[in-house]
């Protein structure tokens, strides 16, 4: 949300006078194969799917037809994750460069901690750990709905994953905020602008723009890293790969699929963030 | 007499263990405009900044307006109330120069876009570069830049001008248009406080100077007697080295 009214906060003001911005503007606002020549790769993989599905439908077309719902649910846990991720990091961008000594040490105290355990750990600790503490604590509290809590594994699966990815993105959210320089903070404060107007307006627009790279990384990874979940109870592209591959024996064609399907995602992943990229490009001193 | 605008007393300020400003009493009054010259490391940056605490000072008093800074809960409110031109312009640079001179306007002055809008290419008709208006900082010269950030703080309509040593990160020829630009603003009868090296500046424009060393006010005088017969041998000693010719 944060993110994306930065977004809408600068491009809105791009497209007023986009003309007059041809000198400071990278000319690359159009998404077509002529500009970013990379969505050639899409289209090899979107065409090498395709053969497979049409020329061989049996497994192929029934391996798509089969994880449809698998795809869609990896999108919504990568997309909700993501989403939250961003404010997380943002929030934890900030503390990290917070002068309140209690809001620095706990934003620190969080990315040191939920850096140093893996993912895979900290999801399945998520996952078994939450309902039983959610229980005692209903228990204690004697609150039926809560005694009663079983975990939904998607809800689970994207909060274990926001904890996470929170923490790294945290970091290049602090990294992108010090990459400004300090004289654009003053120069809005000392247009009597407030500390967050100050950041909302000047520091995080710039910010952003810098960090652009590394959150895109973020999301690619993120999109992989989603497999995970599959471990959870969580029906995605790969856990419904592997229920295909039991129930038919037929590993090579499940798994040549599957890993298809990931790589399409991630390359039009990776087009949407190097556009974004050269639209919010400008001159810098 | 009426009040003086801005009333200093006694302020300290301390970077660890080097005392920046040891005890500095300094008033203001409207209109006035007032360059502080001095070697560097004498504390006029570090004074300047008090004036709108942009720096935080140990001890001490600083009243602008009628407004003790002490008190933080108003500071954005007198921030308004005072420019300030910085050594570096440190102008927006993802904005473009008239969306430099609106942004503040539209969020802290609370004006509609088409009002701040309108202040801002008044005010950058009176700097000279009307035709920037959709230029980016880095496609500004260091000259331009400046001018932008002096319109930029003056479309708050503030009462008070700080200027930072405004020129000493330009190239010599274009320390002429941004002086100019600052000549104007004293004749208006503009509150101006200028950290300088601009010595002809300091002689043309000044009503006052003030020579600052270790944290203190070594001595104030108008231009004429600070130039001409100078009180103290320190700022003798300290003219002697700037004005080679």
């Amino acid at each position: 949300m944060l993110a994306s009214t930065l977004l809408d906060f600068t491009m809105e003001e791009q497209k007023k006078n986009a003309r007059s911005r041809e000198l400071s503007f990278v000319v690359g606002g159009e998404v077509s194969i002529r500009q970013d020549p990379w969505w050639w790769l899409v289209v090899a993989v979107a065409a090498i799917i395709g053969l497979l599905v049409i020329l061989w439908p049996v497994p192929f077309r029934e391996i798509v037809v089969f994880a449809r719902d698998g795809i869609l649910v990896t999108m919504v846990v990568t997309v909700a994750s993501y989403f939250l991720i961003v404010i997380v990091g943002l929030l934890g961008g900030l503390g990290r460069i917070s002068k309140n000594k209690l809001v620095f040490g706990i934003a620190s105290l969080y990315v040191e901690v939920v850096r140093g355990i893996p993912l895979l750990v900290q999801l399945i600790g998520w996952y078994f750990a939450s309902p039983v503490i959610i229980q005692k604590l209903g228990l204690w509290l004697n609150l039926q709905p809560l005694i009663e809590y079983r975990a939904n594994p998607i809800i689970t699966a994207i909060m274990a994953i926001t904890v996470c990815y929170g923490a790294y993105m945290s970091e290049i959210v602090r990294s992108g905020i010090q990459s400004v320089p300090k004289g654009q903070m003053e120069a809005a404060r000392s247009l009597g602008m407030s500390y967050f107007q100050a950041m909302r307006h000047v520091v995080l627009p710039q910010a952003f723009r810098v960090i652009l790279p590394p959150m895109g990384n973020e999301f690619i990874s993120l999109l992989k890293d989603s497999s995970l979940v599959s471990v959870v109870a969580v029906a995605d592209l790969t856990r419904r790969g592997r229920e295909f591959m039991s129930a038919h024996f037929n590993p090579i064609e499940t798994w040549l699929m599957v890993a298809l399907l990931y790589l399409v995602m991630t390359i039009v992943a990776a087009r949407v963030v190097s556009y974004i990229e050269k639209r919010s490009k400008y001159e810098r001193y | 007499m009426p009040e003086p605008i801005i009333q200093i007393e006694d302020v300290r300020k301390r970077f660890g263990r080097v005392e920046a400003l040891r005890g500095v009493n300094l008033d203001v009054s409207e209109g006035e405009v007032v360059v502080i010259v001095g070697p560097s490391g004498s504390g006029k940056t570090t004074l300047l900044r008090c004036i709108n605490r942009l720096e935080e000072y140990e001890e001490g008093t600083i009243i602008v307006d009628g407004m003790a800074l002490d008190n933080t809960s108003n500071i954005n409110a007198i921030r308004c109330e005072i420019g300030m031109v910085f050594q570096s312009f440190n102008l927006f640079a993802h904005l473009t120069a008239l969306q430099n001179l609106t942004l503040a306007q539209c969020i802290v002055r609370k004006r509609s876009r088409e009002d701040a809008e309108k202040v801002a290419r008044a005010l950058l008709e009176k700097v000279g570069i009307p035709e920037k208006a959709n230029a980016h900082p880095a496609q500004l010269s260091g000259g331009q830049q400046q001018r932008v950030a002096i319109a930029r703080a003056l479309a708050m309509n503030p009462k008070i001008m700080l200027f930072d040593e405004p020129t000493s990160a330009l190239d010599p020829e274009m320390i002429k248009e941004v002086l100019d630009v600052m000549a104007t603003l004293a004749k208006e009868g503009m509150t101006m406080v200028v950290v300088s090296h601009e010595m002809g500046f300091a002689r043309a424009a000044a009503d006052r100077v003030i020579f600052m060393d270790e944290g203190l006010i070594v001595e104030q005088a108008t231009p004429h007697d600070f130039f001409q017969n100078p009180r103290e041998e320190r700022t003798r000693l300290f003219l002697s080295k700037i004005i080679h010719l």
